[in-house]
Formats: C-alpha cells, structure tokens, sequence
C-alpha cells in the first residue's frame, strides 16, 4: 500500500462523493427498488419453497447491496475511461508512480466505497425493521464482504475500461449489469426462478456473492453460503485484477 | 431625460428606454443601472464596452428574454414588459452563441424559423431559399448544421434573424471569434440593412467594428452609459488629430519645432526624433507641414496622421482601456 | 454621421407575418417542432436503441426471477408477463418523456429555448410542440417492445386492446415529458436528469405495477391507492390480463388528464419564471 496508492484512493473516493450523479445510482436507485420489491413482493415469501427468512426485507437487501456493488464498479470503469479520455490519465502515468498504483488506488477506494455502501444498506434495513439474523458476527461479516464485493466489481470495471475505446461504450454496460442481476439469485431464491434462469445462476458467480451476503443478514451464521461468498468473491478479485493489469500494460505498450 | 419615455409613440425611435435596470437577486448587484437609450428608425447602434459590462443583459432585456428590474423601453413602438409578443414579432435576433440545432439542416432551421414567426408553410420555403442566397450558404443549405463552421453558423444565425423581415436588428457580438474575411462580409450585410432602412442594435467589444459600422455608439461600463454620440464626436470630444514626423536627424529637433508652430499648433511637442504636431483635421493640414518642413530642408523618416480612437474615449470614460478588445483586432 | 433625415419605417415585405399576434396554439408551428422531436431519434444513430433494450431487459428479468409470484392468489393471470407489461411500456414511455425534459435542459444550456422564445409564438405552442413530440416519439419503441413480449407469450390484445395501448401509451409519455420539462425548466441544466427519470420511475413502480393491490404491504397500498399511475397501469392491464371495462378506460384517462393539466400549469408557470 504505497503512498501514490493512498493518494490516487483518495481522489477517486472524494470525486465520487463530491457529485450527486454518481451517488444516485449507487445509493437512490437500489433504494427505490428495494421499496418497490418489498412493498410489492412481500407476499411471495408464501410461495411455496420459499426458504424460512427473518422477513423479506432482509432478504432483499444484499440484492440492492450487490445491486449498487455492481453500479460503482461500472462507474469506476467510467471514470477511468473518461481520464483516459480527457488525458488525465496521461498525467498519472507520466508520473513516477509505480503504473500498479493506478490500480492498486481504485481499488483500495472500491474497498472503502463498498463498505460504506453496504453499511448504508444495513442500516436502511435496521431502519424498517429488519432484523441482523447473524448478530454482530453478520454485520462484520458483511462489511468484510461488502468491501471484497466492491474491490471485485471495481476490478472489473478497470479491465473492460483500459480495453475500452471510449468511455460511452462502458457507460453503455448499465443494462448489461441488470442482465447479470436478473439472472443471478440476488433478488430471489434460486428454486423459484423461471427456467433457464434458474440454471444460469446455479453458475452465476453474482448468486455467491450475494448468497454470502444474504446469509448473516437473513438466515443467520451459516457456514457454506458465507464460505462460498468469500471464495468466489476472492476468485473474481483476483481473475479481474489480472486482466485490469493486464489491460494496462497493453493500454501503455499499446499508447492508443 | 423624461421627454425620451413621452417620444416613444413617435414613428422616429426604433428603441426606447427610460431609467432602464435590471438587479439580479442575488447579491442585489446591477448588471445594467439606469441606461437611457433612444435609437432612431434605421440607424446602426453600436453598443460598446469589455465583457460583463452590461451589454448582453442589456440585449436581453430588449428583446424581452428578461424582464427589467424597474424602468421602461420600448421596441419597435412597443413595451417590452406591456406588449412581449408584439415586440418579437418586430425584432430579429442573432444572440451571441446562440444554440443552433446540429442535427437539422440549414435549410430546415430557416423553414422552422419562418413557421414560428407565423409564415405560412408554402411561404417558408422559398423564404427560406432567398435568405440561404442572400447569406452564402445555398450549396450548404442541405448538410447538417453540426458540420457547419463557426462563420457558417453565424450567418445561417443572421439569415435566421431576419426571415421574417424585422424593423430592428439586434445583432449580440456578431463577429466575435470570427475570421477577418467573415467579419467584413458581415459589416457589408449590416450596412445593406441599414440602407434598407433597418433599425440594427449591435453590441460589440471590438473598437473598430463599432468605428466603422455604427452611426453612433454608446459605450457601457459597469452597467452604466458613460457616453454616447457619432463615433466621429465621442473622438473629437478626447482631443484632436495629431501629425507623427519622425525625423532623419536629431539635430532638426529644434527648427522644426518652429516649423510646426508656423503651421498652426502653437504646442506642438517633440521627442529624440519625433515631432508631435497637433491639427484640426489632419487631412488638410498635412500637405502644408509637409511643405513646410520641405522648404526649411528638415529630412522627413516617416510620416503619421494620429486621430483619437474610441478606446481613448473609454479611457477617458471609464479610467480604463479597452485592451482585450485591441489585442483582438489587431 | 447620424442621419439627418429618417428614413420612413420599412415595410415589412413579408405580408402580415410582422403584424399576426400569436395564436394559443399554432398547429403548423406544433407540427414542425414536433417533426425537429424526431431528429433525436432519426438522426442521432442507434439513440432509439435505450427505449427498447432497457424496458426489454427489465420486462424479461422481472418475468425469469419473480414469475412464480403468480401462483399467489389475486393476480388474475397465471402470466407474471402479462400481469408486468404495462409497466414496461410505461417505462418505456415514461424514459421517452423524461428524454424530453433531459433534452430540454440541453437546450437551455446551449441558447436554444431562449431561439424559441424570441419568437412570437405563444408559449402554449412550445410546450405543446415538446410534449407532443415525446408522445409522437415513443411510438417507436412500443412495437417492437410489444412484439418481444407476444412472441415470449403474452396474450394478443383484442382491437381495442390495441387502441387502448397506443393511447394510453403516448399520454402517459406526454405527462412524463411535461413534468421533466417542469424540472428542466426549474434546474436549467442537464444536471437534473437523474431526478427526472428516477422521479418518472418512481411514480411507475410505486402503485400495483408488480402485484395487485391486496398483496401489498400496508404502506405500499397507501401510496399506490393515492398515486394516479395505478388507475393508468390499470388501464392498461385490461388489455392483457382480464377484460376491458369502461370504468377502468376511464380512471385511467381520468388520471392522465389529471396530471396533465397540473403539469402543464406547472410548466407554463415555470416557462414564465424563466422568462423573468
């Protein structure tokens, strides 16, 4: 964790925060649709295979958590790309840093940012009576997750943005990220959803990780989902940030 | 001077204003403070001062885009807060950076223009045709405007303004940012509207343009008018024309001095090789200090008539010169 | 030199067009704003692209993960398909209206409404030109989304099924687009585009669009209760899920007239504060 890492960290971080567009998505969005699914679809938990929840609240929540994980990560691969652009970008690397620290700097500003934008969750849930099934173990657990979570989607951000010509074709993935929601496990059990849904997100590596989010949340501390979280979430950080790296060094041999 | 408000029903004034303000809430700072303007049917008005002085607000007010804090104007005999829709229907507009369209052609954006000013759809086309004419852009007319380039654009603008043949003109920094060729064909199409007899309000911050083009010119600072008149009597106002000599020898300095004083300027001034001779028009007196100094044998190097500009004036005006502009013309 | 003499007032050779004082609304300068509209779409390439996909997405993703819902009792339809189509299509039309407010912000950053406004056109007729154009414009979209949701198996509407949806469809897209404008006019930048279509989006997904009104939570059913878009998804419904009635056309159109007429005061209030 170099300095210039710390540095670049911060900068992404205080952008992010600084402007009202890039918080809507990650905040008011998954927020909205977290109202909507709860006061619309609660009465689905009577379904019959409905797995035994504290309620469909806390059910909901990791799918607007995974939800707003995925946004900041797109957008992370936006702004990256707009630097890029705008030759910002130009300047960091002419400068002595190490080019990992680009790199390394987002992410470690993912990190933060998903901790924060899962404990934002947490906390709308406790404020409408959600209950933490996994005591202060989950809510750890969660936070831990959540900051994986976004390191993960960050990193995918990166390897499509230094790939990426210009940045409208990455802003042009929003659908693709609720193509990824909608075929995953995050809003509903895998059990019930329709074919060939269901079998696309047995293999859905997006159904894990919010799987591990769901289950101190809404189950309590079950070991395999959490386990598995963690895995996966682990196995994309480090696929993602090969080809981030991977997609930089073409990005500076390449100079297009 | 409250006679101007009571003119305003006369047919001689194209604008009108009296004690005209307009003070932005915030802050509750002036950005035009008390201008009293009467512009007459078919004359240029140029409209002169640096950026923030006043002159777009002052536009905007004209042209009813907003509404004055306090005061009065009338335009084209109607009252700009009173009678808006009476007042568009008489002006033409060409606003500075006005928004046009890229995705329509030129000709589409005339055609739009003329319907909005209520001309008949079979009128608008062959209205539209005469003005792409008129304004060099009739092989143009077809492709899109975003391909357009700057100078294009403002004369598509020009020919947007005056689809509907207004009796006043107001033209917000026409030629700012354009190249010196298109500047000129703009000068040549404001003086064929004024000999058409229209009214045309310009604002500029180029010296020269308001010089040449306008037949009087009111500077603006601060928000203020500071003066007003033909450019020729703002300039006579500052001091007279003045001779630059520059000599061939130093040593002349002194005789010809005595020279200069024999012509006429009982002052004139000299500096190392430069004799200041100050005149009264500078045209007629030339050849005469030129004989002079001939017959006294004093070897001449170069030759000058200095006339007062319109920045002098502003400097006068305002403690300040109009430098920006300057560096821009030249 | 000033002139000596005044020339006399010029004679506008344009016969009648100097003196004509604006009509409420002028039909002929609705038609060519509304004909500029459909540049956004037409000319800018593949901008007609985000009224499909996106509602296309959402419609398919609701049906594969909340599907079984209607198993629950209340829904009408054992088609979670059927029973989530007017939400799309209102969504669609309501990004296809709030497009327009996007837009308008635009124009107002660069100078453009401020060319409107010179003209002597009354303001009715700009406004009207906006909105009927977003109404005119989701007509592009609503047939292919209706041909995805039929061939994934949504029922046939009858006839007046049809007509149902390619008026409801469009007013609904009017009355987005009129309360974007509000906002456009109200932030004066494009900056407002999120409020605008989360707040389009909002008043669509909080009312019975994902279940009907005895399965929602207590505090949903208040809010969807008082929200005029209830009675507007339900009129659309009808045309999918159960049988058209008159009361249902009608609430629906009583609620679009509704929210139209108060958008537009809104607007042409806001359009003067502009001015101001």
């Amino acid at each position: 964790m170099s300095a210039p890492s710390i540095a670049l960290a911060l900068r992404a971080l205080r952008l992010t925060f600084r402007r009202p567009q890039f918080l809507i998505p990650l905040f008011l969005m998954p927020s909205i649709f977290l109202a909507v699914n709860v006061g619309g679809l609660t009465a689905t938990t009577r379904l019959p295979g409905f797995p035994e929840t504290t309620s469909f609240l806390a059910f909901q929540l990791p799918a607007a958590m995974v939800q707003s994980l995925m946004l900041s990560g797109l957008q992370a691969g936006i702004a990256v790309s707009l630097e890029i652009e705008s030759g910002f970008f130009d300047r960091i690397v002419t400068a002595p840093v190490a080019r990992l620290a680009i790199v390394v700097g987002r992410l470690m500003a993912a990190a933060v940012l998903g901790a924060v934008q899962v404990a934002f969750f947490l906390l709308v849930g406790v404020l409408f009576g959600a209950d933490m099934a996994g005591g202060p173990a989950g809510f750890v657990i969660v936070l831990v997750l959540g900051a994986l979570a976004g390191v993960a989607f960050a990193a995918i951000g990166l390897a499509i943005a230094f790939r990426a010509r210009q940045a409208s074709i990455v802003q042009g993935l929003f659908p693709f990220v609720f193509a990824v929601l909608y075929l995953s496990s995050a809003f509903f059990p895998e059990e019930l959803l329709q074919p060939p849904a269901d079998t696309i997100a047995a293999i859905n590596p997006l159904s894990y990780i919010a799987g591990g989010l769901r289950a101190p949340i809404a189950f309590g501390l079950q070991a395999a989902p959490i386990l598995e979280g963690l895995l996966v979430t682990a196995g994309v950080i480090v696929v993602a940030s090969l080809l981030a790296v991977a997609g930089l060094r073409w990005r500076l041999a390449d100079g297009s | 001077m409250p006679s101007r408000a009571l003119e305003s029903t006369g047919v001689s004034h194209a604008i009108v204003t009296s004690a005209i303000e307009k003070r932005y809430p915030k802050g509750g700072t002036y950005a035009v403070q008390g201008v009293d303007l009467a512009v007459e049917e078919g004359e240029v008005y140029g409209f002169l001062g640096p950026n923030g002085a006043g002159k777009s607000t002052m536009v905007r007010l004209l042209v009813t885009l907003l509404r004055p804090t306090s005061g009065t104007a009338f335009v084209a005999g109607h009252d700009v807060v009173k009678d808006p829709a009476s007042v568009r229907a008489s002006i033409g507009v060409a606003l500075q950076d006005a928004a046009i369209d890229p995705l329509m052609t030129g000709r589409e954006l005339l055609e739009l223009q003329a319907v909005l000013h209520g001309l008949s759809r079979r009128d608008s086309a062959p209205r539209g045709a005469l003005l792409l004419e008129r304004v060099g852009l009739s092989s143009a007319g077809d492709k899109r405007v975003g391909e357009y380039s700057g100078g294009m654009r403002r004369r598509l603008d020009l020919a947007m303004a005056l689809i509907h043949e207004p009796r006043v003109l107001f033209l917000d920094e026409p030629t700012t940012g354009l190249d010196p060729s298109s500047r000129l064909l703009l000068w040549d199409e404001v003086r064929r509207l004024r000999d058409q007899g229209t009214t045309v309000f310009l604002t500029t911050q180029y010296l020269e343009e308001a010089d040449v083009l306008a037949d009087r010119v009111g500077i603006i600072a601060g928000g203020r008018l500071v003066a007003e008149d033909t450019p020729e009597a703002l300039k006579s106002q500052v001091g007279r024309p003045h001779v630059h000599v520059v000599l061939l020898n130093a040593t002349d300095r002194e005789r010809s001095l005595q020279v200069a004083s024999a012509v006429g300027d009982p002052r004139p001034g000299v500096t190392d090789h430069c004799l200041d001779v100050s005149v009264e028009d500078g045209a007629s007196e030339l050849p005469a200090l030129v004989r002079a100094l001939d017959e006294a044998g004093i070897a001449v190097a170069g030759l000058d008539v200095v006339r007062p500009t319109l920045d002098d004036v502003f400097l006068q005006k305002t403690g300040a010169h109009l430098t920006e502009a300057e560096e821009v013309v030249a | 030199m000033a002139p000596k003499t005044l020339p006399a007032a010029p004679q506008s050779p344009v016969e009648g067009a100097s003196a004509r004082l604006p009509r409420l609304v002028d039909p002929s300068a609705v038609r060519a704003l509304v004909r500029r509209g459909f540049n956004e779409i037409l000319r800018v390439p593949g901008a007609s692209l985000p009224g499909v996909i996106s509602p296309a997405i959402f419609l398919v993703g609701l049906v594969l993960v909340f599907g079984s819902a209607t198993d629950l009792p209340g829904y009408g339809t054992d088609s979670f398909l059927a029973f989530v189509l007017p939400v799309a299509l209102l969504q669609s039309a309501g990004f296809t209206g709030g497009a327009t407010g996007v837009n308008l912000g635009r124009d107002i950053e660069q100078g453009w409404l401020d060319r409107l406004l010179l003209s002597p056109t009354s303001r009715t007729t700009i406004l009207a030109g906006l909105v009927l154009s977003a109404a005119a414009r989701v007509l592009i979209p609503v047939p292919p989304l209706l041909v995805i949701a039929i061939a994934l198996g949504a029922p046939m509407p009858s006839l007046a099924g049809f007509l149902l949806i390619l008026t409801i469809v469009p007013l609904f897209c009017a009355v987005a687009a009129t309360w974007a404008s509000v906002l456009a006019l109200k932030f004066r930048s494009q900056q407002a585009s999120p409020l605008i279509q989360a707040s389009i989006l909002s008043s669509i997904l909080f009312s019975v669009s994902y279940a009907p009104m005895e399965l929602l939570q207590p505090w949903m059913r208040a809010i969807a209760e008082h929200n005029p878009v209830t009675y507007v998804i339900e009129g659309l419904r009808q045309c999918f899920v159960g049988e058209i009635t008159w009361v249902a056309t009608w609430h629906a159109f009583a609620a679009l007239g509704g929210l139209g007429v108060v958008f537009a005061t809104l607007a042409l209030l806001s359009l003067r504060r502009y001015e101001g």
